[in-house]
């Protein structure tokens, strides 16, 4: 089997049931559109658990921004339901927000700390890892969460949910070339920190 | 193609994202290549394990009662701003000229006193033979009025601030100059007073100063949240 067969068979975004997925929701999204809150409480039951897990990781995991950015994300759902044409599967919409909110949160805070705290440092977790002296097996979800933030971006974006190199690069607005590399060095670092 | 620009082909190779062209000459170097078979077993690992991840992860319980609360606050927001749209300009009219008016009658105010403090020093001269326990008496009240001024001033302030952003950039800045203008006369009062702790006059004065501003956070406060 070829690997593009298999990388895209088992994380791509909503795999293979897109068009389910749209046909089930297409009633309550509707309903919830003409402003039925029950309704769109039916769509957050059926997407929260998916959504909260790339809070979870984008948010590296901590729970309660995780938990906080994942509310943020349906409340912008509910505000730009009349925008949501069915053009791609609900699920799928919600989760691209999911992504633009961390972006935009990160970029509000990085305005409201850069006076007070220094520019993001790469090598930052690496040298914290290092420097406590304990060389634990991390368990992937730790592993993940201890990557620096580009890094762990374009690992969960690509190689957990399964989006292109050409998405992920529109979406945070950097090369293909930047998530290539921002990939390449999420990988080995997992690597170095699973296999230690 | 070198074993060097085969490393850096590893990690399109294991994704599936090199051309069929390249896939074969990287393909063939693996199998000669101990350090790069290794390096393709270990990012297939690490990659097998990215998918193996739970895609759904149980949020709190009570996640949803935050996001429905924000959307019935969002519901209720909305049906306001049909009526507040229809008000809006009229509101802040009044809202400007009632912002104008409380400045301008504040500092006219101030200055009316202070232009004529003569002829009232002379007045007060004979206002002021009263016993001195009165006047100790007047200046307790007048204390304690001014606390609750201030502490309903801090609260209307703070509302205020929170609905900033519903109020028109130009509204906000008139807001600001008169308050501006009313804090200088009450200062101008209150320090008029500290020189003469006895005048009813400069008492009378700084409540209505305080008044003014009270009641101009007061109605900006309400016309903001559109009653």
């Amino acid at each position: 089997m070829k690997m593009s067969a298999v990388v895209s068979d088992t994380i791509g975004p909503f795999p293979s049931t897109i068009g389910e997925a749209q046909a089930a929701v297409s009633d309550s999204v509707r309903r919830a559109q003409a402003g039925d809150v029950d309704a769109f409480e039916l769509l957050y039951r059926e997407n929260a658990g998916r959504i909260y897990a790339l809070c979870l990781r984008l948010m590296a995991g901590d729970a309660p921004d995780a938990t906080e950015l994942m509310q943020d994300v349906f409340i912008k759902a509910w505000r730009r339901l009349e925008t949501f044409r069915g053009d791609c599967a609900f699920g799928s919409w919600l989760h691209r927000l999911a992504v633009n909110t961390m972006l935009e949160n990160a970029r509000g805070d990085r305005r409201r700390t850069a006076r007070v705290l220094p520019m993001e440092d790469p090598t930052r977790v690496e040298t914290t890892a290092r420097s406590t002296g304990i060389e634990l097996k991390m368990d992937m979800e730790d592993a993940i969460a201890s990557l620096p933030k580009g890094a762990r971006l374009a690992f969960v974006l690509h190689d957990v949910e399964g989006y292109q190199h050409q998405e992920i690069a529109e979406q945070l607005g950097v090369s293909v070339g930047t998530i290539k590399a921002q990939l390449h060095r999420a990988r080995r670092l997992l690597r170095e920190r699973l296999e230690r | 193609m070198t074993h060097e620009v085969i490393r850096h082909l590893l990690d399109d190779y294991v994704s599936g994202d090199l051309s069929e062209e390249a896939r074969g000459p990287v393909a063939d170097h693996i199998v000669g290549c101990d350090i790069c078979r290794s390096e393709v077993e270990s990012l297939k690992a690490v990659i097998a394990r990215a998918a193996d991840l739970p895609k759904s992860i149980e949020p709190p319980a009570d996640a949803w009662q935050g996001i429905r609360g924000a959307i019935e606050r969002d519901k209720v927001a909305v049906a306001s701003r049909g009526q507040r749209a229809q008000s809006r300009w009229s509101r802040e009219y009044m809202m400007a000229a009632a912002i104008v008016l409380a400045a301008v009658l504040s500092s006219a105010g101030t200055a009316l006193y202070m232009n004529t403090r003569t002829e009232r020093d002379e007045s007060r001269a004979v206002a002021a033979t009263p016993a001195a326990n009165e006047t100790s008496a007047t200046l307790a009240a007048f204390t304690i009025e001014e606390n609750n001024y201030l502490r309903n001033v801090a609260v209307l302030q703070d509302m205020l601030d929170q609905q900033e952003a519903s109020l028109a950039p130009e509204t906000v800045a008139q807001l600001k100059s008169s308050l501006r203008t009313i804090d200088e006369a009450i200062l101008e009062a209150r320090n008029a007073l500290a020189r003469d702790p006895a005048n009813k006059t400069l008492i009378e004065m700084l409540s209505g100063t305080y008044r003014q501003k009270v009641d101009l956070l007061r109605r900006t406060a309400e016309m903001t949240r559109g009653s």
